[in-house]
């Protein structure tokens, strides 16, 4: 994309400016190492067997020929796989599944890994992996959603949302002048990062050390601790870059916890890392959802009620229910709202959290269904959203934070070109034929915060160290994280040191839930101030400092010193504060988590505004999506360049979810069909034209110290529904399933 | 096993008798193809044999040889017949693929969505087999027999494709289906090589991959072109079912069959047009 945008710099500020990331020449020159690079002396190579059937038992494995094979040391199977400390059924951390490792000869979902293999090379392994040829007796896979086996979900934290019920639903069904009630179905989708999930795991006596790619290492920390019994500060954890993640990354997997179990029981390191299509399975995936939705509207096209049902597929032994409906609770004031969740057991891996869980599925529904709904209206979809507009959050009534998401719509629909939008569809075509629409969604997600911890150093040079255990995941954390930092300390950022992605360091949080760089970033922000604090109180005392006696003054950090606030002339340079003290070095700490009285008394999301463009081929149907444009509202943005890489990103991701991403199972056996890049499609370069991101000014003083909302997973939200929309305009068919195929427009 | 790497072609048949070795070419389907198996049978490498790659004109034609790589045909200075087989080569897989991949084993590993097929057939392509001490000519419609089948018999190999002669104002054109826009495996392509009188068209080939086990040519279509111009063909209701008799698309992944069989009635006659008209439609 063009690096071409005025980005509002502020002078003397690190964050806001659009510095390139800082590991990115490591990464382009090959020399950034991930975990699965590291081979110590002695490695031995993992290489698990994955399940081939969907649901069953394993009757055979021929042991004895892998074992045979040279160079293969151990076959694990269930009928010989050590002793775990801790129950794979248990959940020892916030985030936290089931796990399959060998406990039984079950398969419950095709991939589940039921041996596993260790060879003094990758290829023993394979090799050994590939002769135990498992034979099964197996039962019918059970891999469709279906409406008869759905369950209501009993709420209960991670992956089993709670619905709402605000305003009387039956009522604002019944005041209704016009109502609608829609269909839509989402299919399911298995991240894959471009690093697929590895370990490489050593023990030395009770002590763990993991290369292993985590959004969230002292979690993931505690997490293996568990299943081998010995305290989570036994385990340390490597992670220095990670190539994606995606919500995959966050908690321990089976083949993982098997490798460890491995090193300890040989007593030597081994390495595991999944092939891309062992990728299908069992590190987790987006669950398939059927979300049901009703709205109806009053003569005013006021919406009476917005009735929103999801039914998601979950695994036959954990809960991870797609919390899609849950997107309709904060965005359209409605006169009723109801959001419910229903789930159906399906032979599949656990889905997990997948980038804007529940957002993203759920968006995709109910943005189609605001554009059924002003269709049935008879007025612009942009103005039928406008009309709906929450001024504060529906049912609650709490205000927002911040809410630009009016200026979103503005400055999105001006860029786009959006006025002049014939309301009928299949009005305009282009100079080649073909049929062209416009369509748009609005984008909303929430902006939690984990809890984190930093530490910043001032070094007697004047330069700094900052610490957290902080994840980079592609996503330029190490940049922004970094530019924060350096603001705190009043340092150029080139005189900051920046280390993160291990776990000895203080504890960065969880990069997830878009809340990483908020609560990482507050946190460096608290420690830099603390030491700037320290700093001052120094400085005050030092009769020699020029700003002696200044104790009741606040003083400001800029460029390496010190000075009064109010008075630039009087100063002092860092360096030359701690020599006086004699000190080498000053420490600062900090942390940062959400205020619980401003969680209780605002509603906190980042707000964006989609339009699309889309061509589609009258005759042959092609969908191409040649224009988009998002403005999004997310609070400060530290790093423009990398905000808009992020939000680009999701939009691509919208792309992916709209047409492209499905994982298809085999009726027979319950299998996914195109589990590798071949069938698993997603854009590529040459179908992704004409994308761009306005970001919108947005002061929120609330949502934390530092404003920022985070901008990871919103760019997804709006993205599909704008594309969806736009079909429809383009060609008057509604395709109610994702991704939409060409064939269902031929014979819509 | 053994890897074999013959400098010559007569090596390379020589070993092949004494080895029964798995012939690898640009290897970008020979290797992913054996998933975790091991190979252990012999592999002999073509890879260093000079005079298997390059494209020569000949008395009677073009010669293109076995090893010659899609990048390469890309490359070469052709006439406009080959528009179409150049055109195909920009959709083999990525450029990396285009790089290694070859005309031959494309041929040779004979999958129903082979992108450089149909253009070949539509081009009466040849397929020059060698066995030690013989060469012999097969026509391309008859050499490919099936899904991963080829006429090919034990201690043969394919040494070239040869296209015949063809009048220097001849033209041509290929389009490719995908439900994205590149590095995609086809649900339709066409290919189509024209011989025009005027603005009339005096003979038309036209061939049809992905909707059949095997790529076919539509002779009731192409004998129905002849005569018309480019507007005649554009102004041409459906194409009729009983031109397209030669195909039987499967339902898959990437497309139903209706789909297939609605769709390649418009890329047929979106195909020829473009032949005609010098049109770009990369759609």
């Amino acid at each position: 994309m063009p690096d071409t945008l005025a980005h509002p710099v502020r002078f003397g500020s690190n964050a806001g400016q659009p510095v390139t990331r800082r590991d990115g020449i490591a990464k382009v020159t090959g020399t950034a190492t991930f975990t699965a690079d590291n081979s110590p002396e002695n490695l031995l190579h993992a290489v698990y067997v994955p399940a081939t059937i969907a649901r069953g038992r394993v009757t055979h494995l021929d042991v004895a020929a892998a074992e045979a094979h040279p160079g293969v040391t151990m076959v694990m199977t269930p009928g010989n796989r050590p002793a775990l400390q801790g129950d794979p059924s248990a959940k020892p951390t916030m985030f936290s599944f089931r796990i399959e490792v060998l406990q039984d000869d079950s398969v419950r979902y095709a991939g589940q890994p039921i041996a596993l293999v260790l060879g003094e090379t990758l290829e023993a392994a394979t090799e050994g992996a590939r002769l135990l040829n498992p034979r099964y007796a197996a039962e019918p896979a059970r891999t469709r959603i279906d409406d008869d086996e759905a369950a209501p979900v009993e709420p209960g934290g991670f992956g089993r949302p709670a619905g709402v019920e605000h305003g009387d639903v039956a009522a604002g069904h019944a005041a209704a002048t016009k109502a609608i009630d829609v269909t839509y179905e989402t299919s399911a989708q298995y991240h894959n990062a471009m690093e697929t999930h590895a370990v490489v795991a050593q023990w030395e006596g009770d002590k763990l050390s993991l290369d292993v790619p985590s959004q969230a290492l002292l979690m993931s920390c505690a997490g293996y601790a568990y299943f081998f019994g010995i305290p989570a500060e036994n385990v340390t954890i490597r992670a220095p870059y990670l190539g994606g993640g995606f919500g995959s990354k966050a908690i321990p997997t089976g083949p993982q916890v098997l490798a460890i179990l491995a090193a300890k029981e040989t007593g030597r390191p081994v390495k595991l890392m999944l092939t891309r299509q062992q990728m299908f399975g069992p590190v987790g995936h987006r669950g398939a959802t059927r979300q049901r939705l009703r709205l109806g509207i009053d003569d005013g096209a006021a919406l009476t009620v917005i009735d929103h049902e999801g039914l998601a597929a979950t695994s036959s032994f954990d809960d991870f229910v797609e919390p899609a409906a849950n997107a309709s609770q904060g965005l359209y004031a409605a006169g009723a709202l109801r959001s419910a969740h229903r789930a159906v057991r399906l032979d599949v891996g656990t889905p997990g959290p997948m980038r804007a869980p529940g957002e993203a599925s759920g968006s995709a529904a109910l943005e189609c269904a605001m554009d059924e709904m002003a269709e049935a209206a008879g007025i612009d979809p942009l103005e039928f959203r406008l009309r709906n507009y929450a001024e504060t959050e529906p049912g609650t009534g709490k205000p927002y934070s911040s809410k630009a998401l009016r200026e979103c719509y503005m400055q999105g629909a001006e860029r786009f070109g959006w006025s002049g939008r014939p309301l009928l569809p299949r009005q305009m075509k282009d100079e080649n034929g073909l049929l062209t629409g416009w369509g748009m969604g609005t984008a909303l997600f929430p902006c939690p915060m984990f809890a984190a911890d930093a530490r910043a150093t001032l070094r007697s040079d004047g330069s700094a160290l900052v610490e957290t255990s902080a994840i980079d995941m592609g996503q330029g954390a190490w940049t922004a994280l970094a530019q924060i930092a350096a603001d705190s300390l009043g340092l150029p950022l080139d005189m900051v040191e920046f280390r993160a992605g291990h776990s000895s360091l203080p504890d960065g949080g969880v990069a997830g839930g878009s809340g990483h760089t908020a609560t990482a970033g507050g946190a460096l922000h608290a420690a830099g101030g603390d030491v700037i604090r320290q700093l001052g109180e120094i400085a005050a005392a030092d009769p020699e400092s020029p700003l002696h006696g200044a104790g009741n003054a606040a003083f400001s950090a800029r460029d390496g010193r010190l000075y009064v606030d109010g008075d630039d002339s009087r100063s002092d340079s860092f360096a030359d504060i701690l020599a006086r003290a004699g000190s080498a070095e000053l420490v600062g700490n900090g942390s940062a988590s959400r205020a619980p009285e401003d969680a209780e008394k605002f509603s906190m999301h980042s707000h964006g505004a989609v339009f699309a463009e889309v061509k589609v081929d009258p005759d042959l149907c092609q969908v191409r999506v040649t224009r988009m444009v998002g403005a999004f509202a997310a609070g400060r943005i530290i790093n423009p360049k990398l905000a808009e890489s992020q939000l680009l990103g999701g939009m691509i991701w919208g792309i992916s979810f709209a047409l492209h991403e499905e994982a298809k199972h085999d009726p027979r056996t319950g299998r996914i069909v195109n589990a590798d890049f071949a069938g698993y499609h997603v854009p590529v370069n040459a179908d992704v034209t004409g994308l761009e991101v306005l970001t919108v000014h947005e002061d929120d003083p609330y949502v934390n110290a530092l404003g920022i909302k985070g901008v990871g997973e919103i760019g997804i939200v709006g993205s599909v529904g704008a594309i969806a929309n736009a079909i429809w305009h383009a060609t008057g068919h509604r395709i109610r399933r994702f991704p939409i195929r060409i064939e269902d427009l031929l014979t819509a | 096993m053994s890897y074999l790497t013959p400098k010559s072609t007569e090596e390379a048949l020589a070993l092949l008798g004494q080895a029964g070795a798995d012939v690898l070419a640009g290897g970008t389907d020979f290797f992913p193809s054996r998933g975790t198996r091991p190979q252990t049978r012999s592999i002999l490498d073509l890879g260093q044999i000079d005079s298997l790659r390059g494209i020569e004109k000949t008395a009677r034609g073009w010669r293109i040889g076995a090893m010659t790589t899609w990048s390469q045909i890309q490359r070469a200075d052709l006439p406009p017949a080959f528009d179409a087989l150049k055109r195909a080569a920009r959709e083999v897989g990525s450029v990396q693929i285009q790089n290694r991949g070859t005309i031959a084993g494309n041929l040779c590993n004979a999958s129903p969505a082979a992108d450089g097929v149909p253009p070949l057939l539509a081009l009466n392509a040849e397929v020059e087999i060698g066995s030690p001490g013989a060469t012999r000519r097969v026509a391309l419609s008859d050499f490919v027999t099936g899904v991963r089948r080829v006429a090919l018999s034990p201690g043969e190999l394919v040494l070239a494709v040869h296209v015949p002669s063809l009048p220097d104002d001849a033209v041509s054109h290929f389009l490719k289906l995908g439900s994205r826009r590149y590095l995609v495996i086809s649900i339709a392509m066409t290919a189509a090589v024209l011989e025009l009188d005027g603005p009339r068209i005096a003979t038309a080939r036209v061939a049809v991959g992905a909707c059949s086990p095997v790529a076919q040519r539509l002779p009731g279509l192409e004998a129905a072109l002849v005569g018309l111009t480019a507007a005649e063909v554009a102004a041409l209701p459906v194409v009729p079912e009983t031109h397209l008799a030669p195909l039987a698309p499967i339902a898959d992944v990437r497309g139903s069959a209706a789909y297939r069989m609605r769709a390649v009635a418009d890329l047929c006659r979106r195909t020829v047009i473009a032949a005609m008209t010098g049109g770009t439609t990369d759609e």
